[in-house]
């Protein structure tokens, strides 16, 4: 039985923050990397429901550059068996799904585990595209799994308000995975040691299509000058804020 | 990153007398144990402060004369050439760094007991010292203030020499001018006493006639207590201080305003159990209202919006700190760079403090272990080398205070992997539930601090809710292991009076409890009559007094010794504390060792009771506060049953332990303990400390020739009486 995690390297923002030359990202100097909080809770799943049924493996898969290998290292000393990295960028949901679509599709799995969305884009599209493109079921946000290793999973989904919706799906089936659903086992350095020395199997990325968006630029907002109070009656607020508007749109 | 606008004022100079100050930072003058004697100590010990920002930075009290001899205590002395010499040291490196010198010109009357001069302290009236019970000085008459005065300007004119830029004639903490100024010491009936302007003239003329022998080089400052709280017979703000601030602010360049007398003088170095920072804001602003001078003044004050405020608001001109620039000397550097988390904030613990007071030793900060240490061991509280040995995993187990400490320093030196693994949900170890005790909430600042730097650090890693055992150890994959474990209370009334446990003391009962018991177990203490028996003699057994008694249960706080928690004297928490137990009506029993424990009483006799009669208290509850065990199970079985080639088989190429599971001791020094480690991860021999510099006299042998030579010819001019 194969388990499949698609997983991601997320950018941290440290206390500075410079721009690249064009305007358009975060100068890579300025950035701490780490794998992402809900993929971290998606192995860990894997890994536990690998624990309960047996016979079972546990494959990480990544898109990126070879910096985001780290990403898949760390998975390896929790416990994945296997590594792959689709050599691509990631520059939105829907162009990081086609490029994992591939290498997923390739390793035939019985169930797939993404996070619910990255602590970074934060875009929470990934998971589903892949669901689309795979042509596989799917249920998001999910907080709690039981499986027999054959046949439907129930799981549970988080809702507003502690509210719970229990779905029965047919597998193999994509299932984002929203954090607290489990604690992520730490590794301890024999473990990363080990992992560090595991192979990683980088593959090239079929066409990734066009992006789903283009960022023109980014850039830190100026810092506001504070609120300006007005004041008077209900009808001369309303004629101060349309004077406003007017003149900032002129 | 960017100073926030909010602090601007405090980079803004201000002008001293014929100097100028740079910005707003003022390391007050106070000691560290090195004196004119350890002169490098001493000037690496404040250019560490220069370098970290501070505008200016004071010695400690500056003896004037043999007659003001503090010893056992080191203060710093200017009496001859060679004090000079020694001191001019600090004043070149602090200008190196830009910043102004401070001499706080001293002498202590009859506090000081002169035990290494022999001499005998001169003082406005003959009463003995409220501080050294058995000196007594002599009555001074009119040539003796002459003299004295004299004292001051000769040592102001060496104080110059030396290269200081503002000299003090310092009275705080009722010394000689604040002794005249005051009528508990000053019963003169001549014109130096009685009225406000005869008590106050000693102080003027003094300051006179420092100013017309120095004041067109350096800065005229004073230091005044405005209020020594003792009623009428003390120091008080309106009667004394304002006139006086009145009267002498066109001759002062600067003034340096506290409270307090000497013999309370925690009430001016609070301690953070007792005071928040900023207490003496309402009598500093009461001098800055009447002085067209400058004000500086501390406040324990390590929150740069509260030292904006004080001065926005016209409390303060300048911010004086000393134990905040103990516990970080780049306190200025980091408000000016946006690195409020960097700041290493004062816990007001006063352990630097307990260290003069004991008489001696040099100083020490639970916040900070390089404190002291800059030349000792030429450590630098912000720079680190990288380690040679920096290619190997460390595993430290154990995230108390001296785990955090060696992680964070081990993390700087750019060790490849550390993992922080702790058995709790939590980092901190005893520093999470000593904070908990009544008006300690500032001491989780040691934990608060080290938990930011660590997540900061790449390479480190806190791995909680993980308890390893030697197995968990050995595989763990580190080449490097740290053991530390920590401490626990003793549960079977171990302690170091008798040497032996107590018949009855079984923490396992329902009846007998122990500190981690009560504060991390949550055990509860049975019925209403508590009885703490205390053998340690620092805070355990008080606060968990003070605790119980506000908790509604009687106390009684039983010791061998014949004081409560004596260690609480050198930090100034004693007075305080013993008027809160008071005031909770916790009954002292002192000079008592326990012989029995039951279920309704605890049996003891007196110390001095050859007899051995013994008394029973009646009681629900016993406490056992009567010493700490190191929790060395782990290191044990890693040492002697796994042992080196055990270890070694799986990779572990040395083994250490610091901190409490070691030897059971202050915060301090099992933080120092984690932090000398990881400097020292990389010599020949990391469990032993590297020798550190002793600044000592060693005569090279032309000069032990040339002296025994001098002698013998004395001797020889020296003949025996008939």
């Amino acid at each position: 039985m194969k388990l499949v995690v698609a997983v991601k390297q997320i950018k941290i923002l440290g206390d500075e923050v410079e721009f690249t030359a064009d305007g358009r990202d975060v100068d890579p100097d300025f950035l701490d990397r780490a794998l992402n909080e809900w993929d971290a809770c998606a192995t860990e799943e894997a890994l536990q429901l690998r624990e309960r049924l047996g016979d079972c493996e546990v494959v990480v898969v990544t898109v990126g550059d070879d910096e985001s290998e780290g990403a898949l290292r760390r998975c390896l000393a929790m416990g994945a068996d296997r590594a792959i990295r689709v050599d691509a960028r990631t520059l939105d949901p829907i162009t990081t799904a086609r490029a994992l679509a591939g290498a997923v599709m390739g390793e035939s799995p019985d169930l797939v585990l993404c996070g619910v969305q990255s602590a970074d884009s934060v875009q929470g599209a990934t998971g589903v595209a892949l669901a689309q493109l795979l042509g596989l079921p799917r249920v998001a946000v999910v907080n709690r799994v039981e499986w027999s290793g054959s046949g439907p999973a129930t799981v549970q989904r988080e809702l507003e308000g502690g509210l719970v919706d229990v779905v029965e799906v047919d597998t193999p089936a994509v299932l984002t995975i929203q954090t607290g659903i489990n604690q992520p086992r730490y590794a301890n350095l024999r473990a990363i040691k080990q992992a560090e020395q595991q192979e990683i199997t980088v593959v090239p990325a079929a066409d990734e299509g066009s992006p789903a968006f283009t960022v023109r630029r980014m850039f830190a907002p100026p810092r506001g000058e504070g609120a300006t109070m007005l004041d008077g009656s209900p009808a001369e607020v309303a004629q101060s804020i349309l004077d406003i508007v007017r003149e900032r749109l002129a | 990153m960017a100073r926030d606008p909010k602090h601007d004022v405090l980079f803004e100079p201000i002008q001293l007398g014929p100097k100028t100050m740079k910005n707003r930072f003022y390391q007050i003058p106070h000691c560290n144990g090195f004196g004119s004697e350890k002169p490098l100590s001493q000037a690496y010990f404040r250019a560490m402060k220069a370098e970290g920002g501070y505008g200016a930075c004071c010695t400690e009290y500056c003896s004037i004369s043999p007659e003001s001899d503090d010893t056992h205590r080191m203060s710093a002395r200017l009496w001859d050439e060679g004090d000079i010499q020694n001191l001019s040291i600090m004043c070149d490196m602090l200008h190196e760094h830009g910043a102004l010198a401070a001499a706080e010109l001293w002498y202590g009357g009859p506090h000081a007991p002169c035990m290494e001069s022999r001499c005998v302290p001169r003082a406005p009236s003959q009463i003995p010292s409220d501080f050294e019970h058995l000196t007594y000085p002599k009555e001074m008459d009119k040539d003796d203030i002459r003299d004295v005065q004299k004292m001051y300007v000769d040592a102001a004119i060496r104080a110059r020499e030396a290269g200081f830029d503002i000299v003090y004639v310092y009275g705080s903490h009722s010394y000689l001018p604040q002794q005249f100024l005051t009528p508990y010491y000053n019963k003169r009936t001549d014109e130096y006493g009685g009225s406000f302007e005869n008590r106050a003239r000693f102080w003027r003329e003094t300051i006179e006639q420092v100013r017309e022998a120095v004041g067109d080089d350096c800065a005229i400052a004073v230091r005044m207590s405005t209020d020594m709280f003792i009623g009428e017979a003390g120091t008080q703000l309106e009667r004394d201080c304002l006139p006086f601030v009145e009267m002498v602010d066109e001759i002062v360049d600067v003034w340096d305003i506290n409270v307090s007398g000497i013999s309370e003088w925690g009430e001016d170095a609070t301690p953070s159990r007792f005071y928040e920072s900023g207490r003496q804001l309402p009598w500093q602003a009461a001098v800055t209202a009447v002085a067209k001078k400058p004000v500086l003044g501390v406040g324990r004050w390590t929150n740069p919006d509260m030292m904006a405020d004080a001065i926005n608001s016209g409390k303060l001109d300048i911010i004086a700190t000393c134990r905040p620039s103990i516990s970080d000397p780049f306190l200025p550097q980091k408000i000016d760079e946006g690195r409020l988390d960097d700041i290493r904030e004062c816990i007001g613990c006063n352990i630097c403090i307990s260290r003069w007071e004991i008489g001696g030793p040099p100083l020490i900060c639970t916040q900070n272990a390089t404190a002291g240490e800059e030349y000792r061991r030429g450590w630098h509280p912000e720079r680190f080398t990288t380690a040679e040995n920096a290619d190997n995993d460390v595993l430290v187990v154990g995230a108390g205070p001296a785990g955090m400490e060696c992680a964070m320093i081990l993390g700087k030196r750019g060790m490849r992997r550390v993992h922080l693994v702790e058995a709790q949900d939590d980092m901190g170890g005893i520093m999470r539930w000593i904070p908990q005790l009544p008006g300690l909430g500032e001491w989780a600042r040691v934990v608060n601090y080290r938990k930011i730097q660590l997540d900061k650090l790449k390479n480190v890693e806190f791995i909680p809710n993980t308890r390893l055992d030697a197995e968990g150890v050995k595989t763990y994959g580190a080449e490097i292991v740290i053991v530390a474990t920590g401490a626990y209370w003793a549960k079977d009334g171990l302690n170091g009076c008798s040497h032996d446990t107590i018949p009855g003391a079984d923490a396992s009962l329902a009846h007998v409890l122990t500190p981690e018991q009560i504060m991390v177990d949550g055990k509860s203490v049975p019925g209403n009559k508590v009885v703490i028996i205390d053998n340690d003699g620092y805070f355990m057994g008080v606060s968990l007094a003070e605790k119980l008694a506000s908790e509604g249960k009687h106390v009684t706080l039983m010791t061998h010794l014949g004081h409560i928690a004596p260690y609480m004297h050198f930090t100034l928490e004693a007075p305080n504390q013993h008027r809160k137990l008071h005031s909770l009506g916790v009954e002292i029993v002192t000079y008592h060792l326990p012989t029995k424990i039951e279920a309704g009483g605890v049996t003891a006799t007196h110390v001095f009771d050859v007899e051995g009669h013994e008394h029973t208290w009646d009681t629900d509850a016993t406490v056992l506060v009567t010493q700490r065990r190191s929790d060395e199970a782990l290191y044990r079985e890693l040492k002697d049953s796994v042992g080196r080639e055990g270890l070694e088989a799986e990779g572990v190429e040395a083994l250490y332990r610091i901190g409490d599971c070691e030897a059971p001791r202050l915060t301090a020094d099992v933080i120092f303990s984690g932090h000398r480690l990881a400097r020292e991860i990389d010599t020949e021999n990391p469990e032993e400390p590297l020798p550190f510099i002793r600044e000592r006299r060693v005569p090279d042998a032309e000069t032990v020739k040339r002296e025994l030579s001098r002698i013998k010819e004395q001797r020889a001019r020296e003949a025996v009486p008939a």
